[in-house]
């Protein structure tokens, strides 16, 4: 049986919506919300500066994925893994 | 009935208050001349073993505020700011430069600053930082494409551009300078003054938040804090280092009591504004791969415009792109072909800091100086990257505005470098420390971060904040700095 793999592009977009302070946090919430539905789209669309904001932050979350990161040759996990293996290798904290 | 716990009580010499740039360099410097250092810092210690490379989750875990601090004002500027061990040397470029000659003589002529701006007494500060932090330039094959492209340009219009001086060793270009070094090859502080403040006896106590500084009779008497655990930590020492940086610093004081005298507490907040620039090439670029930050074009330095490289991967890039809908996925799925620059502003425009429900409430207008600033450097951009053969570029404008037209709400502006709000002046009466960072008026209670900085630099603050710690603890220490063995490269500075 396979375990579904987490989204971690959906939970990293989250934790950073959460570390917000307040009150942008509340905003980055319903930006993201608008973003995510085809209406709040096109009410995104009357607003130039926030509706690039909403799609950045979403686009964000998307591209954090590391599959949709691998198609643009992003390999985030490999570079993580040799960082390790080096500062391992060179006694390094 | 619950009793309200005694507070723990730990006596020093010297309390450091934050473990950034300043803090950290003092704390190391004062514990290895033999003092008894405590250190609170409010953030956590991180490990690197679980540095992902992932912007958005290490954005959440290395920054303030997930790094979404920003300022009040037209427009609104993002102010990224690091917590932790190592403070904003966590999650920098690792860019170092000296402070500029020409603001030394600013800081001597305007502020009164003789002996702190005296550049022959600060060269074995800079020095010996210089050596601790490992500090190199960037070889070409490690700057990577991304710098590649910037310098094809700069060569091609004849423009004044070399690569960056930076604190790493061993670094293979991970390209995540921003979101924890996972191969820890940048030397921040966390991981080089730290350990050796630590190795000297220094006791670092993290999770501390501290809440006043204690003064009686005109003198530091120590600190009060609060400890993740809810405990509450009095530290006894006659000397007090305020390092919590520059946004931090003044409400700290202010909480306190202390540095308002001038009226300047708080004020004089410079930010070093800046935008950054995508150009489509006609080449693969992988812009992080290689070192985000390791070319500058100093072109326009002395208009206070200064080019610095900036780059990341899909995610980052995803939210800094000055696009949306369709052109936005288009542009990102060409991702590898695009290039990317910064353009940073040595602003005249001043903030303030104050509290509000004790968090910073930061105001800052960018004045019309400093937007004319912008525009120039947005158009000398465009013309860098077309030099370079860029098909399209995307500059951080609202579509359909071109850089001699935008105002200041058109601008996308990050700032890295806050400084000044504690800032340094001779008289009493303009600033809130004196030439030596001591508080006026107040015995034994210092400031050594950004805070301090009387003035905009135009360059990366890192190494100018280092150097003025090192200054300060060893005039603590009643010691001359020692020499260090330097290159003239090493003493190369902006213009």
């Amino acid at each position: 049986m396979s375990r579904a793999r987490p989204n971690l592009g959906r939970e990293g977009l989250d934790r950073f919506v959460d570390a917000a302070p307040q009150p942008e946090r509340s905003g980055l919430r319903l930006l993201v919300a608008l973003e995510r539905r085809p209406r709040g789209r096109r009410m995104l669309g009357r607003a130039h500066t926030v509706e690039q904001l909403a799609n950045g932050l979403v686009a964000m979350g998307h591209y954090e994925d590391p599959a949709n990161a691998l198609t643009l040759g992003w390999d985030a996990d490999a570079i993580a893994a040799r960082g390790r293996a080096l500062r391992r290798e060179e006694g390094r904290l | 009935m619950s009793r309200r716990r005694e507070p723990r009580i730990i006596e020093a010499d010297v309390c450091v208050i934050g473990a950034g740039a300043g803090g950290a360099v003092a704390a190391a410097e004062l514990a290895e001349g033999g003092a008894s250092v405590v250190v609170l810092e409010q953030g956590p210690r991180h490990d690197a073993d679980r540095f992902s490379a992932r912007p958005l989750d290490m954005l959440a875990r290395l920054y303030r505020d997930g790094g979404q601090t920003t300022t009040l004002g037209t427009p609104p500027i993002l102010l990224p700011l690091g917590r932790g061990l190592g403070g904003t040397t966590l999650v920098n470029s690792g860019t170092c430069f000296r402070t500029p000659p020409a603001v030394l003589e600013r800081w001597r002529g305007e502020f009164g600053l003789e002996a702190l701006a005296d550049e022959q007494a600060l060269d074995p500060c800079f020095a010996r930082v210089e050596q601790a932090l490992s500090i190199s330039e960037v070889t070409p094959e490690l700057a990577g494409r991304n710098a590649a492209v910037a310098r094809r340009g700069a060569e091609a219009l004849g423009w004044s551009h070399g690569f960056l001086r930076r604190n790493a060793r061993g670094c293979v270009g991970s390209g995540v300078c921003a979101f924890g070094c996972p191969t820890s090859a940048k030397q921040h502080v966390g991981i080089t003054y730290i350990p050796r403040a630590e190795a000297a006896g220094a006791q670092v106590i993290s999770g501390a938040d501290v809440r006043h500084v204690l003064v009686e009779r005109g003198a530091a008497r120590g600190v009060e804090a609060r400890l993740a655990d809810g405990g509450r930590l009095e530290v006894r020492a006659p000397t007090v280092i305020v390092a919590c940086g520059t946004i931090h610093t003044p409400l700290l004081l202010a909480r306190s009591g202390l540095g308002r005298a001038s009226g300047e507490l708080g004020r004089n907040l410079a930010l070093h504004p800046a935008t950054g620039a995508f150009a489509l090439m006609d080449e693969v670029v992988d812009m992080a791969r290689g070192v985000p930050q390791s070319f500058y074009v100093d072109e326009f330095a002395r208009e206070g415009i200064m080019f610095e490289g900036v780059a990341g991967p899909p995610s980052y890039v995803a939210m800094s792109l000055p696009l949306s809908g369709k052109r936005h996925a288009e542009a990102m799925a060409n991702y590898r072909s695009l290039a990317m620059f910064g353009l940073m502003v040595s602003d005249r425009s001043r903030g303030s800091v104050r509290s509000l429900a004790g968090r910073p409430v930061i105001r800052y207008e960018l004045i019309e100086e400093d937007v004319a600033r912008f525009r120039r450097g947005l158009q000398r951009m465009e013309e860098l990257f077309r030099a370079a053969g860029a098909g399209e570029v995307y500059l951080g404008l609202p579509g359909g505005v071109t850089p001699e037209r935008a105002r200041a709400r058109d601008l996308k502006l990050m700032a890295f470098h806050p400084l000044g709000t504690a800032r340094a002046d001779a008289r009493p009466e303009h600033g809130v420390v004196d030439g030596n960072l001591q508080l006026h008026g107040v015995t034994g209670v210092h400031v050594a971060d950004g805070s301090v900085v009387p003035s905009s630099l135009g360059v990366n603050p890192q190494l100018t904040i280092m150097a003025l710690a090192t200054r300060l603890a060893f005039g603590l220490l009643g010691r001359d700095v020692p020499p260090t063995e330097t290159t003239d490269a090493a003493r190369e500075r902006v213009a």
